[in-house]
């Protein structure tokens, strides 16, 4: 396990070893998270090329500030978005702070026990729910979302990634959270019967 | 603690950021409140479903494909740049 400093200099070196860690150590979680703000395969390979040729063009700018994954996340993420808005799939950005004291305006109307993940899993059309329903979401939310609960980045390094504040991470969390099981459980609560 | 109260604390319930006297008070909440179990467990499971099915990997030709691309221009530069200190 290399670690971030070790890496930024073997790259610089461009030693090819440790542009295959880089790789392998980041080339799908990117690929995920395009796939999740994109919805489609070819556009999130094109943003996980653009990341790394990105990075690999300008290692010598990286100022160490976050870490090398950290950075990789943001350009992708900020390249996925710029595809987005071309799209007009998204509005401009809506980060005033505004939605900080917003957390609790989520209550749950849904309220049946749910069978086990792997169970809820098993046919492709709850998968297919699955993607329905975080793509439902804004992509403020869904990005958060994908990079915080699918990933598991700290709220921290989410906050990097998406340049907001921790609150604010934490506030979008807690709404993506509950209006994906909200939508989730209107779909379970017809379809799998209850256990026990 | 309350039903609206427990909702607005679970995200950070679930990720264990409560201080010791609040969570102490969810517990307590959720002891008694099937409801508010029920929102719990599903929102747990919504995270491990996700995570689940999040996790794709590029199919390996394309993933390969894409790696011979970068390592050609990676080593390309090598020879483009003099070497800085």
């Amino acid at each position: 396990m290399m670690d971030d400093l070790s890496l930024l200099c073997a790259l610089q070196a461009r030693d090819p070893a440790a542009l295959a860690h880089l790789f392998d150590t980041y080339a799908d979680r990117l690929y995920r998270l395009a796939l999740g703000l994109l919805g489609n395969e070819a556009d999130a390979d094109d943003i996980v090329q653009g990341a790394f040729l990105k990075v690999i063009t300008r290692l010598d700018a990286f100022e160490g500030r976050s870490n090398l994954g950290t950075w990789l996340y943001r350009v992708a993420y900020n390249a996925s978005l710029d595809l987005l808005r071309s799209r007009r799939e998204i509005s401009l950005p809506e980060e005033d702070g505004s939605e900080e004291g917003d957390a609790s305006a989520i209550m749950p109307s849904v309220l049946v026990e749910w069978s086990s993940p792997d169970a809820l899993l098993a046919d492709a059309e709850a998968r297919r729910n699955l993607d329905e329903a975080i793509h439902s979401l804004p992509e403020s939310l869904r990005s958060v979302f994908l990079l915080r609960d699918v990933e598991q980045l700290s709220t921290l390094e989410v906050a990097e990634v998406l340049s907001i504040s921790e609150s604010l991470v934490k506030v979008r969390l807690h709404r993506a959270r509950l209006t994906l099981r909200e939508r989730l459980a209107v779909y379970f609560a017809e379809r799998i019967p209850k256990e026990g | 603690m309350n039903c609206e109260e427990l909702i607005s604390y679970l995200s950070d319930y679930i990720d264990q950021n409560l201080d010791e006297e609040l969570r102490l008070d969810a517990q307590e909440h959720l002891a008694t409140c099937q409801n508010c179990r029920i929102v719990l467990d599903s929102t747990q499971k919504t995270i491990l479903m996700y995570r689940q099915a999040g996790l794709q990997r590029i199919p390996g030709g394309r993933r390969s494909a894409l790696f011979a691309r970068l390592l050609a221009v990676f080593e390309q530069r090598k020879g483009d740049e003099p070497s800085k200190s």
